[in-house]
């Protein structure tokens, strides 16, 4: 917000000075409020929550204990194996969500196509239901005799059952498919808003230079589009990576922690358990650095060679 | 006069704050929070209304509250050492108290000096007693049963009385039959609720913990047993798993399997399908076999109500707890005829209702057996770490169910716990 450095109003320059001044303190006023709630409500709760995380001990009965909680991870087996899992709900999830909602986006973005409107909105409509209705939705769906088993059983395409809700293997895959169908379309439209903003001109001259549909898509509309798959691959890596209400609701992070996440493991450290405040900070740390961590190998992958 | 009359108006703020003190001593309101609307919510509006008859001046609102929630209001207000909107009463499962107990030791009012806890079942106060004081009054009691559809037992040709004082290998054969004949599953178990083997545990007397609070897993014979017995269930292919409550309880409900192993207060949730009444039956819980000590009798679940040490009202909803509660045998005959739930007042045995047979149960004493059964139940001590160490069986009950090395099992549920509870 620095001020031009010729001034229309031709003011002398300690009457200019004076003004920005002014205007300097008029500023930070009228930003004080928000400043203030930030600082109530995000920084404070940042910096409180780090110091909890040097703190050991039950319930209220905190002490001191400098980097004991982070000791702790390395020799907690259900912190590695809850970040395994994590790991590869992003892993698995990630990937094929982002391609889907890429196809889905050019599919839907040709103006030839009939009702794509529709199309559009059926495939949105999974992002506007709350996360714990569309979690019992699907628990009930997936049940072993549920209406996804009862569908592919009469369709002949399995013989018995998938236990999709108390096999650890199926308990993931069930996981991977509710939370790709749910944000998908969230996905997608951010595509199909990059998609408006890429000049036709461009396909057009492909199209007369004679390069096919495919080598359009991979050599014109994902170049084009790198910036926004950057910007949904990681906000799709850190909303993995806070995983909870889907699997707290659909399987409680069995069967046999299968499906345990890192945010749920903090839940329970907190709320299940003996409550160990420092120690589940210190596992929300965790994320904190994962989040880091990846969104700058992210940036440092998709940066442009210049 | 600018002084005079602030004067005045301090005297008059001074007068109106002394009325509105007296006139809350004089109409006292307490605020109870309990889970379940089917079962404790109206036991506790019974309770309520039965003290206000008395005392017409005191208010007693009880609200409905699930109880992970109220745990997690719990945990965060009392760390935040903020009692405001905490109630007068609260309803805490008996496998959870210690935790609370021990974690926050100034929160809740000793109530051992106040009322006469003799009067109650002893394993019950045992699990609410930290540092010589006990805090609850003890409400339903947990007491194990085994609840099987008598029919699909028949079709396979038992008889009630083949149910009684028989091991889990015994059981499991039965169970074999029984599917052989009917097509149906015995069992129905939940990967995410290892209740099972914590009540076949606590039958032979043990717990996790030694008797100084030591973590005991290893060299738990009962726990071995009780684990080695959920292996065989799933080996004997005579269980259908399932996943989450009402798929848990819609197995049984439902006809689809033939049994349910849980304490007292499933009664309520089975009863609730009164075509199928005249087809179920009680019987005592299976021994665990070649375990020493093992009996027939223990615990499943069950609470017990807590006064917070904040509250404005201890004395008078101490006084609600200790009359109601503590005395009103009456009031516990009620309770049992509509919610099913078993009291531990001792005392509430000799009533009417509980010499009463159940036709539903096909006639059988089942409330009489139940009290019986209860007077037998081995005390234990819960600790403050069962939760950790529940969820840590939890964590190898699926394997177990495909035939894992159940002592691979405890040393990892040992591993994870010990290095869990530091």
């Amino acid at each position: 917000m620095r001020r031009r450095h010729v001034c229309p109003c031709g003011g002398t320059k300690s009457m200019r000075s004076k003004i920005a001044h002014g205007e300097q303190i008029n500023g930070w006023l009228f930003v004080m409020p928000a400043l203030a709630l930030l600082g109530i409500f995000l920084v404070y709760p940042i910096l409180w929550s780090l110091w909890i995380s040097l703190q050991v001990g039950k319930g209220s009965n905190l002490h001191f204990g400098g980097f004991a909680n982070i000791l702790r991870l390395f020799g907690d087996k259900v912190f590695l194996h809850a970040l395994t899992n994590t790991c590869v709900f992003f892993v698995v999830q990630v990937p094929i969500m982002i391609l889907l909602a890429l196809v889905f986006a050019v599919m839907l973005n040709d103006a030839k196509l009939w009702g794509r409107g529709i199309f559009r909105t059926a495939i949105f409509l999974p992002c506007v239901t709350s996360l714990v209705a569309y979690s019992a939705l699907f628990r009930s769906m997936f049940e072993s005799d549920g209406v996804v088993n009862n569908g592919l059983m009469a369709l002949h395409l399995i013989a018995e059952p998938i236990q999709w809700l108390t096999d650890p293997f199926w308990a993931k895959v069930m996981i991977i498919l509710a939370i790709t169908w749910r944000w998908t379309g969230y996905n997608m439209i951010f595509y199909l808003a990059a998609l408006q903003n890429i000049d036709q001109s461009i396909y057009e001259a492909a199209r007369i230079d004679g390069i096919p549909a495919r080598a359009r898509f991979f050599r014109l509309t994902i170049p084009l589009l790198k910036p926004v798959i950057l910007f949904t691959s990681i906000i799709s890596t850190i909303g993995t990576l806070q995983l909870f209400d889907e699997v707290n609701n659909i399987t409680q992070g069995g069967p046999g922690d299968a499906t345990l996440t890192l945010s749920l493991y903090i839940y329970n450290l907190t709320f299940q358990f003996m409550p160990s405040f420092g120690y589940s900070a210190t596992v929300s740390y965790v994320i904190v650095v994962l989040v880091a961590i990846l969104s700058f190998l992210q940036f440092l992958i998709a940066r442009d060679k210049k | 006069m600018k002084k005079l009359s602030t004067r005045w108006g301090s005297a008059f703020g001074c007068l109106v704050i002394g009325a509105g003190m007296m006139a809350s001593a004089s109409a006292s309101e307490l605020t109870v929070w309990c889970w379940d609307p089917d079962f404790n919510v109206p036991a506790m509006q019974d309770a309520a209304a039965r003290y206000t008859k008395l005392h017409p001046d005191v208010k007693i609102t009880v609200n409905n509250i699930a109880q992970n929630d109220i745990k997690q209001k719990l945990q965060t207000q009392l760390l935040a050492n903020v009692t405001d909107g905490l109630p007068d009463i609260v309803l805490i499962q008996d496998d959870n108290a210690q935790r609370f107990l021990q974690g926050f030791p100034a929160a809740f009012e000793p109530l051992s000096d106040a009322i006469d806890l003799k009067k109650f079942a002893p394993y019950k106060v045992a699990a609410a007693t930290y540092n010589g004081k006990s805090y609850s009054v003890p409400f339903d009691s947990g007491v194990t049963g085994l609840f099987y559809r008598s029919d699909y037992l028949a079709a396979a040709g038992y008889k009630p009385a083949d149910l009684q004082d028989i091991t889990w290998d015994q059981l499991i054969k039965i169970g074999k039959d029984v599917k052989a004949k009917t097509g149906h599953d015995f069992f129905d178990l939940d990967f995410n609720e290892a209740g099972l083997v914590r009540a076949m545990m606590q039958s032979a007397g043990k717990w996790f913990f030694t008797a100084d609070g030591q973590l005991d897993i290893i060299d738990n014979a009962p726990l071995k047993a009780a684990l080695e017995t959920y292996s065989k269930l799933w080996k004997a292919d005579i269980v259908k798993p399932v996943s989450g409550w009402s798929a848990y309880t819609g197995a049984f409900t439902s006809g689809d399997v033939a049994a349910v192993a849980s304490g007292a207060w499933m009664t309520g949730t089975i009863k609730g399908s009164p075509d199928q009444s005249g087809k179920w039956g009680v019987a005592p819980l299976p021994k665990l076999d070649g375990i020493e000590g093992a009996t027939h009798y223990s615990n499943w679940g069950g609470s017990s109500w807590y006064v917070f040490s904040s509250s404005k009202q201890k004395t008078t909803a101490t006084d609600f707890l200790n009359t109601v509660w503590a005395g009103d045998i009456d009031f516990y005959q009620g309770i049992l005829i509509n919610q099913g739930a078993v009291g531990s007042l001792l005392a509430a045995r000799e009533g009417a209702a509980y010499k009463a047979s159940d036709p539903f149960f096909g006639g059988a004493p089942v409330w009489e057996n139940f009290s019986n059964w209860l007077g037998q139940i081995p005390s234990v001590d819960y600790g403050t770490f069962t939760q950790e160490v529940n969820s840590a069986i939890q964590a190898q009950l699926p394997s177990i169910a495909k035939g894992g090395s159940v002592d691979e099992a405890l040393k990892a549920i040992n591993d994870r716990v010990s290095q869990q509870i530091q």
